[in-house]
């Protein structure tokens, strides 16, 4: 049986903040068929570059196109992964160093497909999702153009 | 015919614009209009990049549809 969900907004402006990561855990207290919650958080590395170390990213993206691909990624894991439910934000903008710029959220019944479905989801945004990222530089204002591996 | 094309990250900072209109003629693949592209903007033949056709992935044997719009995506860094 095939569940469709309503596509949900990713992106958020700026850094995700802790306080919000810990909301969303409250949110899910009601949710009593959840045994196993997954969180992937990404933070920005002070990298050493020859400019300096990394002092931030900034983020930006094909909107439209990116807010699609993510809807299309929940869609495909929900149906390979047995999940009660999926949250995904990414960050949009400029996010310092040592902060979250991606939350991924998920929760199921058991163990198994949360671990499962967290990595999966995580190596999809990273391979498909048309966001770009300026990594800037010292304190002079260079960057460097982010690029996945 | 007439196609939008949009420019993201570092092909932006080539091209000089986030997008532009560019003249496109019947059963123009993916491959003519880089070609294109590569002589209006040398430095791009440097550049990694995939093209989406109307927000899909494309490649360079597909035609390119009238109006469509077409993004030029550098390397993804998410996450």
């Amino acid at each position: 049986m095939d569940k469709l969900h309503k596509p949900k907004k990713v992106f958020v402006p700026g850094a995700i903040s802790p306080q919000f990561v810990a909301d969303s855990i409250a949110k899910h207290q009601s949710k009593v068929n959840i045994g196993a919650h997954a969180i992937f958080l990404g933070q920005i590395r002070a990298d050493e570059k020859e400019e300096g170390f990394v002092t931030g990213i900034e983020y930006s993206a094909y909107e439209e196109m990116a807010e699609q691909t993510f809807h299309e990624i929940r869609e495909d894991a929900f149906s390979k992964f047995d999940l009660i439910c999926m949250h995904i934000y990414h960050s949009i903008g400029l996010v310092p160093t040592g902060e979250i710029s991606l939350f991924v959220f998920v929760s199921s019944a058991h163990r198994r497909a949360a671990f499962e479905a967290s990595e999966y989801i995580v190596e999809q945004i990273k391979t498909k999702v048309p966001i770009f990222g300026k990594e800037l530089v010292g304190p002079a204002g260079e960057y460097i153009w982010k690029e996945n591996k | 015919m007439s196609i939008n094309i949009l420019y993201f990250g570092m092909l932006a900072e080539i091209s000089g614009q986030a997008k532009e209109s560019f003249p496109g003629k019947e059963n123009m693949t993916v491959k003519d209009l880089k070609e294109q592209l590569f002589e209006k903007y040398p430095q791009l033949r440097e550049k990694k990049f995939k093209v989406a056709i109307n927000q899909k992935i494309g490649d360079d044997g597909m035609i390119i549809p009238s109006s469509a719009e077409i993004a030029l995506l550098p390397p993804f860094a998410g996450g």
